[in-house]
């Protein structure tokens, strides 16, 4: 009993991890119609942006963090410069490709500055787990898991309620005719980075607190796309519901399935069951159903 | 628009359809073949083997440039696809010993059939969704071989192969293997522009532009799609035997999910819709491929600071630059670039 609470509640925690960084690419979605597939690398980029201002420097930590989400800040904006800005208007496809050479820039560009080599990442949040009746709790993913929810509600509210919200959900439905309602495409797509890139940041912060940090992290991007399609991109606080859910069906077969057939079938269940929603509800659980005309 | 050179008329519609239209074409053509038969008497050793990984590398993008360039189907799965037909030739060269003849295009079979499951996943989603959904392919590829019995495929070990051979001769030379992936390549090739150009290709087209009017035309839209992944598999999988016998050893780390995303980066970079184009991505990305592990060798010395580490890292930072400046510059790929040039030469001294 111990141990399926255990799987359960830190399975649900480690699922709203995953949460936190699909988050990441709904915002981006929701604000400028580009599924980035770099996710992942924008987290590891992310990551080394809080190692390099938190150890590099002898700034205090209330200090060094709100630094390193401005550097955050401005590296998103040059992300959108550079990558995104000139495609305003185009088809869907060429996004996505775009999403694919910044993931291969992305690779190579951290493994040119920061090398390949693994760094001790600051401990942001305590790491000393709580135990609660001998059910273990790693109080990092437990902080983040209760930030996570936070902000997923804020930024549900802000898409949804606000009006600078509800204009970047028209550029995410579309671009020339969110231009000729008035709406700035540029800084909607401006938004949309520097907060995918912001995100990230937090998410870089509560996935690697107090353990290490290399190029390899960005593997959790791809984890997170299964939490994000299971959602439906542009539901915001659903990818709560489909992250705690792939974390604990994720936690639960490592924990009873695993070692009884003796293979780490926990690696592939998320995509697996990425497959089989997608095959019956292509939208995803919560996603918007788009209507196709000629 | 596709233009003839001056004093070329087609007489006839078969003429008209022809792949190759005009007796200079022609020479050229097989001067080319020629060319290319003869390069393992003039080649360098290490030119040998470019040329060999380039010419495998190059039956995959064919295969993805049908699936992603004509069919407008975003795959991020090649390579596992490419993994699933080395480890079927693996097994099958090992376990049923026949010969490679038969070998190569079961393998494609295998991996079509791997490839299947994916189409008709793509039968009931579009767009980025599906392009996401065929990343399962490279995970579920890498779990399964991993947890296969390891006297079938060797598990995370990999596996070894024996030599191709027919009629007791043995395919274990760098110049005998270059000819029989030649040979597949020309064929492949062939093959790739005879899918396109007839009603296959039309429907996959069709699909690509437009998938709702495509329907409503009459092109049986979720067979298209299924057939796209069909055949784009079914290439990777010839791919991934050609491989598998090329190396004699096979391994999951030899079919990442970067692999896959290399082999897009060929195609939008020679051109997406374009079997000559897929030809000409796999040509560029591998020459700077190996421009740069040629310099940075020479970079190392120059400056000590930037260890080996660098050269893979500056091979992606490089093809992304590439991708990126390929899609803002001339989002149709340098294939488009080269037939604009061509018609302006030939209509010259008129504007268009």
């Amino acid at each position: 009993m111990t141990l399926f609470l255990t799987l359960v509640i830190n399975g649900a925690l480690q699922g709203l991890l995953y949460a936190l960084v699909a988050i990441g690419f709904s915002v981006i979605y929701r604000s400028s119609k580009v599924f980035n597939i770099a996710q992942g690398e924008l987290v590891v980029l992310g990551g080394f942006l809080v190692w390099l201002v938190v150890t590099g420097t002898a700034l205090p930590l209330y200090f060094a963090l709100p630094l390193s989400l401005v550097l955050a800040v401005a590296s998103g904006w040059l992300i959108e410069r550079i990558f995104f800005r000139r495609l305003i208007g185009e088809q869907v496809f060429a996004m996505v490709m775009m999403s694919i050479a910044l993931l291969i820039f992305m690779r190579g560009f951290v493994l040119v500055v920061f090398g390949a080599h693994v760094r001790s990442f600051p401990a942001i949040f305590p790491t000393k787990p709580i135990i609660v009746s001998g059910v273990l709790v790693m109080r990092p993913l437990l902080y983040g898991g209760i930030l996570t929810v936070l902000i997923a509600f804020g930024l549900s509210y802000l898409f949804n309620r606000t009006r600078t919200g509800l204009s970047l959900t028209a550029v995410a439905e579309n671009h020339r005719t969110a231009m000729d309602l008035g709406i700035s495409v540029r800084r909607a797509s401006q938004i949309a980075w520097t907060l995918g890139m912001v995100l990230a940041t937090i998410g870089a912060v509560v996935a690697m607190n107090g353990n290490s940090i290399n190029f390899l992290a960005s593997g959790i991007g791809f984890i997170a796309i299964p939490v994000a399609l299971l959602a439906g991109l542009e539901a915001i606080t659903g990818m709560l519901l489909a992250g705690v859910l792939i974390g604990m069906a994720e936690r639960l077969t490592a924990g009873y399935l695993d070692p009884l057939i003796g293979a780490n079938f926990a690696s592939v269940l998320p995509y697996l069951l990425m497959l089989l929603i997608l095959t019956f509800r292509p939208s995803g659980f919560f996603g918007w159903k788009t209507i196709e005309r000629i | 628009m596709f233009r003839n050179p001056a004093g070329v008329f087609p007489l006839s519609y078969r003429q008209d359809m022809g792949l190759v239209r005009s007796r200079s074409q022609l020479v050229c053509l097989l001067l080319f073949i020629l060319l290319l038969i003869l390069g393992p008497w003039y080649f360098s050793p290490r030119m040998l083997a470019i040329m060999n990984t380039s010419m495998i590398m190059a039956v995959a993008v064919l295969g993805l440039q049908i699936n992603l360039g004509y069919a407008g189907q975003v795959n991020l799965g090649q390579a596992a696809f490419m993994g699933v037909g080395a480890y079927a030739s693996g097994v099958l060269a090992n376990f049923s010993g026949l010969g490679f003849i038969l070998v190569i295009p079961l393998a494609g079979l295998a991996s079509a059939v791997f490839g299947y499951l994916f189409g008709v996943v793509a039968a009931r989603i579009k767009g980025f969704y599906l392009a996401l959904t065929t990343l399962a392919a490279q995970f579920v590829f890498h779990f399964v071989v991993i947890n296969l019995p390891s006297e079938w495929a060797g598990g995370a070990k990999g596996l070894a192969l024996a030599p191709a051979s027919l009629f007791g001769f043995q395919f274990n030379s760098e110049s005998s293997l270059y000819l029989l992936n030649l040979a597949v390549l020309v064929l492949m090739t062939y093959g790739g522009f005879s899918i396109v150009r007839g009603r296959h290709g039309r429907n996959l087209v069709a699909v690509r532009d437009e998938d709702t009017a495509a329907g409503i035309m009459g092109v049986d839209v979720v067979g298209t799609k299924v057939n796209a992944f069909l055949i784009g598999s079914f290439f990777a999988g010839v791919a991934g035997a050609l491989w598998a016998y090329y190396l004699r050893y096979i391994s999951v780390d030899q079919f990442t999910l970067f692999n896959s995303i290399w082999m897009i980066g060929m195609i939008i970079v020679g051109g997406m819709g374009s079997i000559t184009g897929a030809l000409i991505g796999v040509v560029v990305v591998r020459a700077i491929q190996e421009g740069i592990t040629s310099v940075a060798p020479i970079v190392a010395e120059a400056v000590p600071s930037l260890g080996g580490e660098l050269i893979f890292a500056s091979y992606n930072m490089v093809l992304g630059i590439l991708i990126a400046a390929s899609l803002l510059i001339e989002p149709k790929g340098l294939m488009h670039r080269w037939n604009t040039i061509k018609s302006s030469y030939r209509i010259w001294p008129y504007p268009f």
